[in-house]
């Protein structure tokens, strides 16, 4: 099958990469630049553990091939701490609020959809800094937990919110 | 001390899954690595005439090919286990199907290939002629005596039948005052882990090394050793991406074909399952039908039950009995109810095999007494409430002895029930339930349905609620199958055992080693409390060594994510490994700073002498450099010596500092081991909680809307609440997502229709309510730390609990909730009085139109 040569920024690196045009992005993210943290639960597009941010956006990475990626840049778990600073990257450690509430509040059993929920909330956050509950259980109906029944993820991005609000209210 | 056990210390495995660093067989690689794929079976019941492998062979990348033929030759079939007691001819069953198919999805032939998208291509091309038979789908067709058998040897697609009985059940209904009737089903679901199954095999010179995410590595273990006589076998459990059940028993099959392809290629394999696959073949919980009789007395009193079970088992005999073993756990559930008779009966269909899942037959025989409390309320006009209240076992029978021999070590049902009420303001929705009622003008095809002086409420909504209560029991009790099965002679897996390691490194770092995976339960930061409070140092200096390996890890029977095993084994076990250390830390403090060792304190991870003064919990030893007047020594220094300087050890002492226990329920007995009554322990705690749903049903739509859901819950001591929140909060939201409508469906001709996560129904956030949880604690008396369960326990009573709340809400309509799912259709069907309410096979699930 022909390759096809793609060229993108991914956590803040240029990437290059050649790539059959049936490869998805979030198998080119897995087994070509070794970033696990992005999960495979359907394959469809329905459980949201592949969620990435494509140029700010909110994606499934299971539902992008990745020639459609070609030129974007391309966020995972793996750059959310360093996206959250100054653009460079961090010393392990420094995570993005979402991540300390979501550690805080016990928000996850197995981790497997963690990563996904974690991309989901910064998304929501973003674009909403202030949701309501059910604000938030709207939005994140994009993915699936198995293990914890929501109620922590729910406490946990409205912890997040309230950590980034007094960031912001700091500056 | 327990400065640590009882509070929510921060999780140990959070910050890795936050980042991106959790590691899932489907992560790591090894150098050639292949990649496998399966062809699975497109037909409910079929004969394999032919296999014709010219053209996937062929196929560029393509590796290697095995066949029926293949595993028929190369592997030995499983011998059928535990899970299969009552099997009447012991039946063969391979990895793969090898002359039949008897389930879609059921697998045929593994591809190997260098890339996951070359083995998909060739798994396309294989052809394969069969030669199709009739499926039967409902065990009403699969039972009938002119019914194409499963499987020739056995005669009969009813596998297995029998009973248990306990106490004198006929006198019990001779004085009944009344017999309240009720027919009863469950459906199918599963617990459907984000993470499907994973295997990665490498052949090595001497064995087979597999990383798994198998629950039960012991399954994997024994199943690579017998079906290809390996006598070296390491399975690795890194992180799994949930659990359930599900990863116990059929991920057996393709950890054996995948270390089959392995060997075959000489090279590594890996194979995950992709969503479909785990939908159609990788296990499914049992579809039930109760037909029950209840002898009660006019004041509510229920002297006895009668119960006959049908459990639809689907393709394979593997797990023939599982269902109605399962039921001996929680038989009784909270009642003191003394005469029971439970006839089962397994019936083989063309459907996915069953499995264990989160609380196997539990949630079913939960769903038979809190459906027929309601039921014999209703009969009698009394208050259900008030029909639980007089039957259940009293605060002061504790530790209270069941029927069949269950122990029920502590626990207050009559405080659980007040405390739910008053949380939930029973009352209050009562008030405003006939305030709805009352109010309200006519209109919709089912006016004609409201009984005679019931007003249609005005808003098209109906408020209902549901009170239940149900037992969780923990730790589990191989030996229980022998209750049923007598004439098994194998003891395998009585009582229970689990080992743990823990060290003291030679910096003072406290690493422990567990006896079984987790699968998302933080069995690292639960665990690391109870190190922590035993050997006096903060849970921030310990951390677990590594994953779950055979070849390292302390492992028993017991080592199973499965059987609610964590609180009580692991638990037992890490207490134990850090109690011994302790006393070896003591023992050599003693010695080096010559005090006497009664005197010795621990705190922070320093010892002190009788003279000392605390050093403040800075971790900094408070002594001067010469050892000989020192006061108290850090783990770091003891370590140094323990590990390095044989010269100043007392005595005798073994040098290191490192202690591993092997825990065995030290109250297994009285009745590890079945009496001539056929009682015993099916398992050994037994948490408690009761649960109360508040619904809101659209009376056009049939849509059901949980607008409160509060549950108390007893699950003993708690060592970490949050988790504990956790399992409970993530239990419910399972069983009130099976309530409403989440399930498997299958056409009539046996194929599966609901592929997919959006088909199959899965609650997301938007229909889970919010979970409110209260703790209502008593400790177990026969626990190490007063604990009890927590894991599986609330998906057992929440589909009773949905069920009742949603009989209430449609009483104005006179009509019985019997059957779930209570999927919109199902409930409109119900309001509306029409439809195929009982159809058996084309059921609608939550939001899917058929």
């Amino acid at each position: 099958m022909t390759k096809h040569p793609i060229r993108l920024r991914v956590n803040g690196e240029a990437v290059d990469g050649e790539v059959e045009a049936r490869t998805l992005l979030v198998h080119f993210l897995r087994e070509q630049l070794g970033l696990t943290g992005t999960h495979v639960g359907c394959v469809v597009g329905e459980c949201g553990a592949c969620s990435v941010l494509v140029d700010g956006a909110l994606v499934k990475s299971c539902l992008m091939l990745a020639v459609q990626a070609d030129g974007c840049a391309v966020t995972t778990i793996e750059g959310l701490s360093t996206s959250a600073t100054s653009g460079t990257p961090g010393p392990p450690g420094t995570l993005h609020p979402v991540q300390e509430a979501f550690i805080n509040r016990f928000a996850l059993q197995c981790g497997f959809c963690t990563p996904g929920f974690v991309m989901a909330a910064h998304a929501l956050l973003t674009r909403n800094p202030d949701p309501t509950d059910e604000q938030i259980r709207q939005e994140l109906s994009s993915n699936l937990c198995m293990c914890t029944g929501y109620v922590q993820i729910v406490e946990a991005v409205k912890e997040a919110a309230a950590r980034l609000r007094g960031k912001d209210a700091a500056r | 001390m327990t400065r640590y056990i009882g509070t929510s210390v921060r999780s140990k495995e959070a910050p890795r899954h936050v980042t991106g660093r959790g590691r899932y067989v489907d992560d790591l690689t090894l150098p050639r690595l292949l990649h496998a794929c399966i062809l699975r079976s497109p037909y409910a019941h079929a004969r394999i005439v032919r296999v014709d492998l010219t053209r996937a062979a062929e196929h560029a990348g393509v590796k290697a090919v095995i066949t029926p033929a293949d595993v028929q030759q190369l592997s030995r079939p499983f011998k059928p286990g535990r899970y299969a007691a009552g099997l009447r001819v012991p039946i063969p069953e391979y990895a793969s199907a090898v002359d039949k198919v008897r389930y879609v999805g059921e697998p045929v032939a593994m591809v190997a290939a260098d890339t996951r998208g070359r083995a998909e291509d060739a798994v396309e091309l294989i052809d394969v002629e069969y030669d199709a038979l009739p499926a039967v789908v409902t065990t009403a067709e699969a039972a009938a005596p002119s019914a194409p058998p499963l499987y020739e040897a056995l005669g009969s697609n009813v596998a297995w039948q029998g009973h248990v009985a306990y106490g004198d059940v006929d006198a019990a209904f001779a004085r009944a005052d009344r017999i309240v009737r009720e027919n009863l089903k469950i459906h199918r679901y599963s617990s459907t882990p984000l993470e499907p199954f994973a295997c990665l095999a490498q052949a090595t010179a001497d064995g087979m090394t597999i990383w798994c995410n198998s629950q039960s590595p012991d399954v994997i273990y024994e199943a690579l050793a017998e079906a290809l006589g390996l006598e070296r076998v390491r399975v690795i459990v890194p992180d799994v991406g949930g659990g359930f059940g599900q990863k116990i028993h059929l991920i057996r099959k393709y950890a054996v074909l995948t270390a089959l392809m392995a060997v075959r290629t000489g090279r590594p394999v890996k194979w995950i399952e992709d969503r479909s696959e785990h939908m159609m073949a990788g296990g499914h919980s049992c579809e039930q039908e109760f037909d029950v009789e209840a002898a009660v007395k006019s004041d509510g009193e229920v002297l006895a039950l009668k119960i006959r079970d049908t459990d639809d088992v689907g393709g394979s005999v593997s797990t023939l009995t599982i269902h109605f073993t399962n039921k001996l756990n929680n038989l009784f559930n909270t009642y003191k109810v003394q005469h029971l008779r439970l006839e089962g009966r397994s019936v083989l269909t063309n459907k996915c095999p069953v499995v264990p899942n989160r609380g196997i037959g539990k949630p079913g025989m939960c769903f038979v007494w809190e459906r027929t409390m309601d039921r014999v309320a209703q009969e009698l006009g009394l208050d259900p409430i008030e029909v639980r209240r007089r039957n259940l076992v009293a605060k002061d029978q504790f530790p209270y002895t069941t029927p069949n021999g269950n122990i029920h070590g502590s626990g207050d049902y009559q405080a659980l029930l007040d405390k739910v009420l008053a949380n939930v303001g029973y009352d209050e929705v009562r008030r405003r339930q006939q305030e709805q009622r009352r109010g309200g003008a006519s209109r919709g095809p089912h006016r004609a349905r409201l009984r005679d002086g019931v007003q249609d409420p005005p808003s098209g909504r109906l408020l209902g609620i549901g009170v239940v209560i149900g037992v969780e029991p923990g730790g589990r009790n191989a030996a229980r199958d022998m209750a049923i099965f007598p004439q098994s002679k194998q003891v395998l897996g009585a009582g229970g055992v689990e080992g743990a390691t823990v060290k003291i490194e030679k910096n003072g770092a406290v690493v422990f080693t567990l006896g079984s995976p987790s699968c998302g339960q933080s069995h690292e930061t639960t665990a690391a409390q109870i190190v922590a409070d035993v050997l006096g140092v903060s849970p921030g200096r310990v951390s677990l060594a590594g994953t779950f390996d055979t070849a390292l890890s302390p492992w028993g029977v017991s080592s199973a994510n499965s059987g609610n095993n964590f609180h009580l084994y692991d638990v037992g076990a890490v207490h134990g490994a850090a109690t011994r250390l302790r006393e070896k830390v003591l023992t050599l403090a003693a010695h080096l700073l010559e005090a006497d060792r009664e005197s010795l304190q621990i705190d922070d991870g320093i010892v002190y002498g009788g003279r000392a003064s605390r050093a403040g919990g800075d971790g900094v030893a408070s002594r001067p450099a010469d050892s000989s007047t020192a006061e108290s020594m850090s783990f770091a220094e003891l370590g140094t010596i323990a590990y390095s300087n044989q010269a100043l050890l007392p005595p005798g002492l073994e040098p290191g500092l490192e202690a591993t226990y092997y825990h065995s329920h030290p109250h297994a007995d009285p009745l590890m081991l079945p009496d001539a009554q056929g009682r015993v322990r099916a398992q050994y705690t037994f948490s408690s909680a009761a649960h109360a749903a508040v619904v809101d049903v659209d009376v056009d739509t049939g849509r059901v809307r949980v607008v409160r859901y509060a549950i108390v819950s007893d699950n003993g001591t708690l060592i970490n609440p949050s988790v504990v929140d956790g399992q409970i909060y993530g239990s419910a939201a399972h069983g009130i997502s099976v309530a409403l409508g989440e399930g498997f469906v299958y056409g009539a001709d046996g194929q599966l229709l609901t592929l997919t996560l959006l088909d199959y129904g899965k609650s997301t956030t938007l229909e889970t309510p919010r979970i409110e949880v209260e703790h209502y604690p008593i400790p177990d008396p026969f626990t190490t730390l007063g604990q009890k369960a927590a894991g599986e326990g609330a998906a057992i009573p929440s589909p009773a609990a949905i069920a009742s709340a949603v009989e209430d809400a449609l009483a104005p309509f006179g009509v019985k909730v019997r059957h779930l799912p209570l999927s919109p259709e199902r409930v409109w069907e119900l309001i509306n009085g029409v439809g195929g309410h009982f159809s058996r096979t084309l059921t609608g699930t939550n939001g899917s139109v058929l």
